[in-house]
């Protein structure tokens, strides 16, 4: 491990510096930072006159902006060194940074849309332990300069990594040679914009009722025995008229909008998507105008999240996500969407992608016992009646319309048992050769599959509710930064079995075959 | 392709791994521990509804409810918390077992163990106990104490246990 010093002193010698575009880019930075103590300070000094006021603004603006850019540009060294990292950084406070490429996480190559006109880009690297902010951010370099110092990061970090240092000669160099234009692996997933598009209609569930809300208020008209009618003149007749035509309307026309944002927000964000697995590593690309290109070591894989929405499941699609190790514990880090929508028959093939030797398709799932039902049911219960009993003492004090509507909210009751009834029959688990499998949910079922030698720690619970039924809760931690995948109301003595056999195999996949487990095998072409 | 749950025919193959490893738990001075943190804390509670009788002439005796379920706390749940407490230190992994109320149990893999501290606060200084903490790469779960040992119970523990993550990983 070099001194601070001797890192300095290489930085000094022969560090690199930023593309030259730098002094732009950073000046709009700090003028962006910059924007509303200019404002506020040019509003007082002008007294609140335009033409004192738009000079003033501009040069608090533009004098720290180009000062900060320039000293940015002119003290800004980087370098890369053996197996770290060197950086050096600061205006004031001079910071020497040195990076051990072994820890890197994830680097990627981003630009936005500016960026990409001027064919330069920002360099973001990510290491184990971190929060949100990348440990590094080369902002901003050529576009085939900050490439190849990916390929290049990513090379040596797989060849300094002390277990797959036979498995990265080749790539590293393959990528040495050719880092920026190296021949793309043949993706794992594409998404059409017919996908994004669909993603995006699919992720809001108050928009698609929107949409058919609009379409039926159409057809209202038209509906034989005015049904339909005399309901709504009914409602409005108790009502202001226009304010109930109004107020629904309104409703509609927002959750439309809502709609409509949802899916253009799914096309700027996931327009153009691949998503390659090679040389261990998995490799993303979309973006429409700011383009991301991330990638991420499948050893830092720590699990795969299937989520399916009740529309999703309806259509016949999915959602994936995988967990990093690495998001700092309660932040909802290192979960990140690992394909944004493809079909429920796809999952197995994706998944298998990333973990290899996984047999999801053929998992078979048991359900929890069938007394998890009647607790859920009860806990659904208690909930439903705390916000039932409102209703009744509006009507004991003749407050309307909540008094009015007290005996109406019954007709909640069979959505509170169908609710339950979908809760159980989602809780489940599988336990396929080398992975275990986790579901839950009601309206977003959710399904975990971590493998063996992911696990962490393992936990059983038993509230006093769930003694007095014989049901545990088994919690199955990973290095995932937040969330744990966990069965809930498993027959005690099946939570006990369950906790024993995975005890047995989280031990056997771990001291086994550590490298040929870790790191799977690299693309046979090369 | 759900089922319900067979009563594990499933797993009914795969045997346990033998767990001769003894039982274990706390040193009784543990209790102690409890009920002076409790004691503490009750007493800190009970004193602060003393400011509603000073300020606002609050009758005083809404004082006794919160000084009784004190008292009866510091007596009964140091002790029931003791009675649940247990540990196993396997050749495999170490298993916690702990709670009155709601139950957990524990697996933390030898091979898992990133590092062990030994943790001291001034009172178990004073009763000559110390805590043991697990530290895994896991989120949530990803710390697992055991608290109220005996100083050097604790000190051989976090060693065993060092000992132990190390040779594991040597594999």
């Amino acid at each position: 491990m070099p001194s601070e010093a001797a890192a300095a002193e290489r930085l000094d010698r022969d560090g690199r510096r930023l593309h030259p575009l730098t002094l732009g880019f950073a000046a709009v930075g700090i003028a962006r930072q910059m924007i509303w103590p200019a404002l506020a300070g040019g509003f007082g000094l002008g007294d609140g006159q335009l033409a004192r006021m738009v000079p003033i603004v501009i040069v608090v603006l533009a004098v720290p902006a180009l000062l900060g850019a320039a000293a940015k540009y002119a003290l800004y060294r980087w370098r890369l060194d053996g197996d770290e990292l060197l950086l050096r950084s600061g205006v004031v406070n001079r910071q020497n940074r040195v990076i051990p490429l072994a820890r890197v996480q994830n680097v990627e190559v981003r630009q936005s849309l500016v960026q990409r006109l001027c064919a330069v880009a920002e360099l973001r690297v990510e290491t184990a332990g971190t929060g949100q902010q990348a440990e590094a951010v080369l902002s901003v370099l050529g576009v085939g300069e900050a490439q190849a110092l990916r390929g290049e990061l990513l090379a040596r970090r797989r060849a300094h990594a002390p277990v797959a240092a036979l498995a990265a000669d080749a790539g590293a160099a393959e990528a040495v040679t050719d880092a920026g234009a190296r021949p793309a692996a043949p993706p794992l997933a594409k998404l059409s914009t017919w996908d994004v598009l669909l993603a995006g209609a699919t992720a809001n569930e108050a928009g698609v009722i929107a949409a058919a809300l609009a379409g039926l208020l159409q057809f209202a008209d038209d509906l034989p025995g005015g049904v339909v009618k005399s309901v709504a003149e009914r409602a409005i007749e108790r009502m202001d008229g226009a304010v109930f035509l109004l107020g629904t309307v309104a409703v509609v026309l927002f959750l439309l909008l809502g709609w409509l944002i949802s899916i253009a927000g799914a096309v700027v964000r996931y327009h153009g998507f691949t998503l390659a697995v090679d040389g261990g590593e998995m490799r993303k690309r979309y973006g429409l105008l700011t383009v991301h290109e991330a990638s991420v070591p499948l050893q830092r894989v720590q699990a795969i999240r299937v989520e399916e929405t009740f529309l999703r499941r309806w259509l016949g699609l999915a959602s994936l996500m995988i967990e990093t190790a690495g998001g700092s514990p309660g932040q909802a880090g290192g979960a990140e969407a690992f394909v944004p929508i493809t079909r429920t028959g796809d999952v197995g093939r994706l998944v298998r992608g990333i973990f290899g030797e996984a047999d999801v398709d053929a998992a078979e799932f048991t359900r929890v016992h069938p007394r998890a039902e009647r607790r859920i049911l009860r806990r659904y219960l208690v909930w439903f009646l705390v916000l039932w009993a409102p209703f009744w003492v509006a009507r004991e004090l003749h407050i309307q319309p909540g008094g009015a509507l007290a005996p109406y909210v019954a007709v909640f009751l069979p959505l509170v048992w169908l609710m339950a009834r979908w809760q159980y029959r989602n809780r489940g688990w599988a336990l396929p050769p080398g992975y275990v499998m986790a579901r839950s949910g009601v309206m977003n079922r959710i399904t975990w599959i971590v493998p063996d030698r992911k696990l962490q720690t393992l936990h059983l619970r038993e509230t006093p509710f769930q003694r007095r039924l014989g049901l545990s809760t088994l919690v199955v931690d990973t290095a995932a930064g937040g969330r744990q995948a966990s069965v809930i109301d498993l027959a005690h003595s099946t939570a006990r079995r369950l906790l024993e056999e995975l005890a047995v195999r989280a031990r056997g996949a771990r001291s086994e075959s550590v490298p040929s487990r870790e790191e799977p095998a690299p693309d046979s072409s090369g | 392709m759900d089922r319900p749950d067979p009563g594990m025919s499933l797993l009914d193959e795969v045997q346990a791994p033998p767990r001769e490893a003894p039982v274990q738990r706390l040193d009784p001075r543990a209790v102690t521990l409890w009920r002076l943190t409790s004691a503490m804390w009750w007493a800190f509670w009970t004193l602060s509804m003393l400011i509603p009788w000073a300020v606002w002439d609050w009758p005083l005796w809404l004082t006794a409810p919160v000084a009784a379920l004190g008292i009866a706390w510091t007596v009964l749940i140091p002790a029931a918390h003791y009675r649940h407490f247990t540990y196993q230190v396997g050749e495999v992994d170490v298993r916690v077992m702990h709670g009155w109320l709601t139950r957990h149990v524990s697996v933390v893999l030898h091979s898992r163990i990133q590092h062990v501290d030994t943790r001291q606060g001034p009172i178990e200084r004073a009763l000559g106990l110390a805590g043991v903490v697990i530290y895994t790469a896991g989120s949530v779960g990803a710390m697992v104490g055991i608290p109220g040992l005996a100083e050097r119970e604790a000190e051989a523990l976090r060693d065993r246990l060092a000992q132990l993550s190390g040779t594991e990983d040597a594999l």
